[in-house]
């Protein structure tokens, strides 16, 4: 059984100090480097759209199905509280991947952190929304940082996603369904025989992982 | 990555699986230059099975709940580049930049940077979208990209607004032409031509066109332009152009080429081996002759297709002289609609360029033929439903 996350990397202050900033007192901050087992992932999109609608939409977690990959059902649990499930490809049930999430800092239209409060995965994220200069749209910005484990290995061995590659596309994701009401998709879509190393160069080109539905029921 | 090979099968239709796509019954397709470039192997991730095709028109079969512009039994030409319409990029009209519409965007990333938008039958990379050398095809975002035909004019008339005939018509555009200019123009094939009659439509008194296939110079001297044959003997196209522009250069030039360069000249065997090597994978003798040829602050445009990387490109002549170079897939939104206005009243019949008339089954003999350049094959145009000819 795995254990809950101590500390709280992603609940300081906004704006200065936030974690997931690429900004401190004019500076540029690199992000945090994976070490003792974490994984780090930060990745930023100009989303055309004003900060609160994005927050809003982000933070109505029970329809992240709709555009994050794998998740196949998040119900809340509490007013802080979630329960998260993920496929990790497999058909049946008990491949599936179950964990709490509680969410620690809640600023509306500006940022939301969370931990993972026990299950099969230990994970922690924060995501800022920052208006762009001159009206261009809203940055937003994800920090994720998870341990090896189920859900990494999920990821890559079930799909052929780079855990950290399955943060940045959740988050294209996002900001395609946000600007258009879709995400774009080709699967399933007509095609000739792939021959023997076409399930190789799906799997290459990330195209095993299902296209979340977006606004398709 | 390379194979040659071009078949013709049945597969499923498609089938809409997005809010805003509509299903297009085609009727007339084509096979474009470009598509030689993935005939070749030259365009990365395009893999076995993959649907070809990005010029075509056809009638609306059904469209998604999102498209509210179409409706089943409109007439449609669709631009092969599929853009969202909503993203930062498609709001500054930069619509090949669509931000939306590349579901493999990681792969682009990987390779450019960014990624551009999706197009349709042109590689994983540029998004896996099955093409239209097809009876049928999904047409993404059908709620911005179609262009809705009302007249009567035929297909073959308005067919190549789905491509060739705008990205000759940015090309001239991007070369900034004024009122009295020569532009050279590398390449008389349909990108070439269309740029050869919108350079003139934009303004230019000279259009010098370079090929070495001969019906090809022919049709450019048809509309006008002055042609140089790089393959005859003794002709040097950098002499040619100085001696047709007062020793100055053109004021731009165009290259019309792209990555598969053929010259005459020693560097042409030279890429031919580095390619072959994997130490360059495009052939840039146009590019690094157009560099060399272009005026002082003058101007490079460049709707020829590069897909990876180049050897031995003058920069410093670029640097050295202070050019501008534009180039990129065709912002094809911006274009469709004001060129329909020129064919429908008559100043251009984009059709003058089609030799080959053809049926499905025909179009994997016909790629061959194309890329040899044989049968005197200036553009083939599918139509999707006929029988083969007994």
């Amino acid at each position: 059984m795995s254990t809950a996350l101590q500390e709280k990397p992603n609940a300081e202050e906004l704006p200065v100090s936030s974690a997931a900033s690429v900004l401190l007192n004019g500076r540029y901050l690199p992000p945090p480097a994976d070490k003792d087992g974490k994984i780090w992932v930060r990745t930023t999109a100009l989303i055309q759209g004003d900060a609160k609608k994005l927050y809003e939409m982000w933070h109505d977690i029970e329809n992240a199905p709709a555009w994050q990959e794998q998740i196949v059902e998040v119900r809340r649990t509490g007013p802080k509280t979630s329960h998260w499930v993920m496929s990790s490809g497999g058909e049946k049930d008990d491949k599936n991947i179950e964990w709490d999430s509680e969410i620690l800092a809640d600023e509306p239209g500006t940022r939301i952190a969370w931990r993972s409060i026990g299950g099969d995965t230990e994970n922690a994220g924060e995501v800022i929304f920052e208006a762009a200069p001159a009206g261009r749209g809203t940055f937003v910005t994800v920090l994720q940082e998870f341990r090896m484990g189920k859900l990494a290995s999920a990821w890559e061995t079930m799909v052929g996603r780079n855990p950290k590659q399955a943060v940045i596309e959740n988050l294209r994701h996002f900001k395609a369904l946000a600007e258009t009401g879709e995400i774009p998709r080709t699967e399933p879509q007509p095609h000739g025989d792939r021959g023997t190393i076409g399930g190789m160069k799906k799997s290459l080109y990330g195209e095993k992982i299902a296209t979340p539905p977006g606004t398709n029921s | 990555m390379g194979t040659s090979k071009v078949e013709t099968l049945t597969v499923p239709d498609p089938e809409l699986l997005n809010p805003h796509d509509a299903i297009i019954k085609i009727t007339r397709t084509a096979i474009c230059g470009s598509d030689l470039h993935l005939y070749d192997g030259f365009i990365p991730t395009m893999e076995a099975g993959d649907v070809l095709g990005h010029e075509f028109m056809g009638i609306v079969e059904e469209v998604g709940a999102g498209v509210d512009n179409l409706k089943r039994g409109d007439r449609v030409v669709v631009p092969f580049t599929i853009a969202c319409g909503s993203c930062g990029f498609c709001k500054k009209k930069l619509w090949s930049a669509c931000d939306n519409t590349n579901p493999n965007a990681h792969l682009m990333e990987a390779a450019y940077g960014y990624s551009g938008s999706g197009l349709f039958g042109y590689s994983h990379m540029m998004g896996g979208y099955a093409g239209g050398q097809a009876q049928y095809v999904r047409v993404p975002f059908a709620n911005v990209g179609p262009l809705k035909i009302e007249s009567d004019l035929p297909d073959e008339k308005v067919l190549f607004l789905s491509d060739i005939f705008p990205t000759g018509y940015m090309a001239a555009e991007n070369a900034q032409i004024k009122e009295g200019d020569t532009v050279a123009v590398w390449g008389c094939g349909p990108v070439g031509q269309f740029a050869i009659a919108s350079a003139f439509m934009l303004g230019a008194a000279r259009v010098i066109a370079i090929d070495r296939v001969p019906e090809r110079l022919e049709m450019a001297r048809s509309i006008g332009a002055i042609t140089v044959d790089y393959s005859e003997e003794d002709v040097s196209v950098l002499q040619a152009l100085k001696d047709l522009t007062g020793g100055i250069g053109p004021d731009s030039c165009i290259d019309a080429v792209g990555l598969e360069a053929h010259s005459s000249e020693l560097q042409g065997l030279y890429d031919v081996v580095k390619t072959a090597l994997l130490m360059e994978t495009d052939r840039p003798a146009v590019l690094r002759q157009a560099i060399q040829a272009v005026r002082k602050g003058g101007t490079l445009s460049i709707p020829g297709v590069y897909g990876g990387l180049l050897d031995k490109v003058p920069f410093g002549a670029a640097f050295g002289k202070g050019i501008t170079m534009k180039m990129g897939q065709t912002n094809m939104h911006n274009y469709m609609k004001p060129l329909l206005e020129r064919i429908e009243k008559g100043q251009i019949d984009p059709s003058y360029i089609i030799s080959h008339r053809i049926t499905l089954d025909e179009a994997p003999e016909m790629y061959k033929i194309w890329r040899d350049k044989k049968e005197q094959v200036t553009k083939i145009v599918i139509d999707p439903w006929a029988e083969k000819a007994a």
